[in-house]
């Protein structure tokens, strides 16, 4: 299984990768993008399993960036998990319209991260 | 759990929706402990430190926009920053700009928290929370509410505010 985890903060990044390093699956690879434009391009030259993706982002948010895959047939397979501050339902049904599963809300414990890789992959 | 469902007009927020989230924050994802506090007992707390920090995030909507800040001391940030990122005593300190970070995302969290509180029914935008010795403020707040707490014994102090006028877009997502 092949990660992008899609964050603005390093810290949140490192934590996230943190708790993967806890959780028994079968991971190939991780990456890292600070915002939806470098995800995009990580996406555009890397075959991605499952990505994770906060919402406010500087350059192009979660939201812009979800747009975009969800416009592109070859990412029709791809499991998008959002990791967000914003839980609020406006948003949550916003990304429902997005092909949006899972849906994680911080703040969170590593259990709960792990909870949902567990049923992602 | 009530929700202040955010009028046109300018709310003052409120303050045990604004302990909720920072209660909610640091326990879930710092593993921490926070008390309320008054003037006396937040005054004695500080006494020791001399070097803080101050995060502050600012929010909008297409009614409404505001910033929250978080100050607090070094040590604390300190304190945080290893619960979160699961770093040992033995292994070298952070670099001060990850400690930064920490604190950012701390505030960050805090803003998302009591915003799915307040108003659970919009969508709000989050700036890039802006971490220095100061707060960033946008201008003459309509509405104020401050908060102080202890967070493992150590203080805390929360300031929402709301604007009439959105702050600047410059320093909001940068």
């Amino acid at each position: 299984m092949r990660i992008l985890i899609v964050d603005d903060s390093a810290m949140m990044r490192k934590m996230v990768r943190r708790v993967f390093a806890l959780v028994d699956l079968a991971i190939d690879e991780i990456f890292e993008a600070g915002n939806g434009a470098e995800a995009l391009e990580v996406l555009e030259k890397n075959d991605i399993d499952v990505l994770l993706t906060d919402i406010n982002m500087p350059v192009m948010t979660g939201t812009e960036l979800l747009r975009e895959i969800s416009n592109k047939e070859r990412w029709a397979k791809l499991r998008r998990v959002i990791i967000s501050t914003d839980g609020s339902a406006a948003r949550r049904d916003e990304a429902a319209g997005l092909d949006v599963r899972w849906y994680l809300e911080k703040p969170f414990s590593p259990e709960v991260i792990r909870d949902v890789l567990t049923e992602v992959a | 759990m009530s929700s202040l469902k955010l009028p046109d007009t300018l709310p003052t927020p409120d303050r045990e929706e604004v302990f909720s989230a920072v209660a909610d924050v640091a326990e879930r994802s710092f593993f921490a402990m926070v008390d309320p506090c008054d003037d006396a007992r937040f005054a004695e707390l500080s006494e020791p430190h001399t070097d803080w920090l101050v995060a502050t995030v600012r929010f909008e909507e297409r009614t409404c926009a505001g910033t929250v800040s978080c100050r607090l001391p070094n040590v604390l940030a300190d304190r945080l920053f290893d619960a979160f990122s699961g770093r040992d005593a033995e292994e070298p300190a952070p670099h001060p700009e990850e400690v930064r970070d920490l604190v950012g995302e701390f505030a960050n969290m805090v803003c998302g928290a009591w915003l799915t509180r307040a108003a659970n029914d919009r969508t709000f935008n989050l700036g890039k929370p802006s971490v220095g010795t100061k707060p960033v403020t946008g201008g003459v707040a309509e509405t104020r509410t401050g908060l102080m707490v202890a967070i493992d014994d150590m203080p805390c102090q929360i300031d929402v505010r709301f604007y009439a006028t959105q702050p600047p877009l410059a320093s909001r997502q940068g």
